[in-house]
């Protein structure tokens, strides 16, 4: 009986040190992507998260860079619109993929993005980021330092995010969503695909809401 | 002034040259700016917070419309030294220049084929765009009253 009792206390604590540790001990970086996903003739694998309805017939593809001020206008003047009137209800969705060829400064913005992916805080991050986008390439609004303080703005877990951010970690990411972008032929950011069983359309520049209404209208 | 100004255009060619120069500058100016789009239709729009870029764009057209035929009056009609002309065209160029170089197809370029000089030259022209609108401005209203002062003194003499 007495042995009976000493063996349950000994897996009873081992459990609870077993809980403890996996608590204690920072989550494993381990990438979150289904690898194999794309829309139309775009890996979009290595960007963003899908904003919207996952089986949405129409994908929005976004390429952009954080220090872009047409990508700032686009996420102000234009994006509210698509989101509250197609987005939002599960017609299309939206992915981000990074070209991020404006500054020094771009990639690691990008690469701050999946940081916060890490900890499912990509779209809050992303969006975050556009809100407080200064008008100067490269001036520092966008350094590693700065990248840092808006994850702990955002209540990310501030020493995960600066080991992701400080590895590198993403660099190869952001470079192959960049490569991609050149790939399928965009030459400025923000530049658009809109992809649906029948096809893609390209869009280049901030355009107003008017031109993806009268695109996406008749693909719904 | 305004004499000065009907004895140029007074001469159609130099009106239809300063209506070319004007419309050909800000379409061009508006289009690499995206105030103006023409795929996959022909849109144009201004951004809330851009509306001064418009307006710097617009005033640059005009002067420079106005400004580069005065000049070229002076070279063709009165023979006279093409100095004056280099500031016109300088202005120009540089107030042109300013909103080319962003995030838009020429930027893009800029930065693929020169790199990191490229991307310098693009972050310094994108940043200070809207002060290098106004010092073309400067330049271009500067070549204005000079060349309506030396076309007043060169006419008188030829005259």
């Amino acid at each position: 009986m007495n042995k009976k009792v000493m063996m349950m206390g000994i897996i009873v604590v081992a459990i609870i040190a077993g809980i403890a540790a996996s608590v204690s001990s920072p989550p494993s970086e381990t990438v979150n992507l289904d690898m194999g996903r794309a829309h139309g003739t775009i890996i979009t694998a290595m960007g963003s998260p899908i904003l919207g309805n996952p089986d949405a017939p129409i994908t929005i593809v976004e390429f952009g860079d954080y220090q872009c001020h047409q990508c700032y206008n686009w996420f102000h003047n234009t994006k509210p619109a698509i989101e509250q009137q197609y987005i939002e209800s599960g017609k299309v969705n939206l992915v981000f993929v990074d070209l991020a060829f404006l500054g020094k400064d771009s990639p690691i913005a990008a690469q701050a993005s999946y940081c916060a992916e890490d900890q499912k805080m990509y779209w809050e991050y992303h969006d975050l980021l556009y809100t407080l986008q200064e008008s100067k390439i490269d001036s520092g609004w966008a350094n590693s330092e700065r990248l840092k303080a808006f994850a702990f703005s955002l209540g990310l877990d501030v020493e995960l995010f600066e080991s992701c951010l400080d590895s590198g970690k993403y660099s190869k990411r952001v470079s192959f969503n960049t490569q991609q972008a050149k790939d399928q032929g965009v030459r400025g950011t923000p530049g658009f695909f809109i992809v649906n069983s029948d096809g893609q359309q390209q869009i280049s520049g901030a355009q107003p809401f008017s031109v993806f209404k009268q695109i996406l209208d008749p693909l719904i | 002034m305004i004499h000065t100004i009907k004895l140029v255009f007074s001469n159609s060619k130099y009106l239809v040259l300063s209506s070319a120069i004007f419309v050909v500058m800000m379409i061009g100016l508006l289009i690499m700016s995206e105030y103006i789009f023409l795929e996959p239709y022909v849109v144009s729009h201004i951004p809330s917070g851009t509306e001064l870029g418009f307006v710097l764009i617009v005033i640059i057209s005009a002067l420079s419309a106005l400004v580069l035929p005065m000049n070229i009056f002076r070279i063709n009609i009165l023979k006279s030294s093409k100095q004056k002309m280099g500031g016109g065209v300088f202005g120009s160029i540089i107030g042109a220049a300013a909103g080319a170089c962003s995030c838009g197809p020429i930027g893009f370029a800029v930065i693929s084929t020169f790199g990191s000089v490229g991307a310098t030259a693009t972050a310094f022209l994108t940043n200070y765009e809207i002060p290098i609108r106004i010092v073309a401005i400067a330049i271009l209203s500067i070549t204005y009253f000079t060349t309506v002062k030396s076309l007043k003194v060169e006419c008188k003499i030829n005259s």
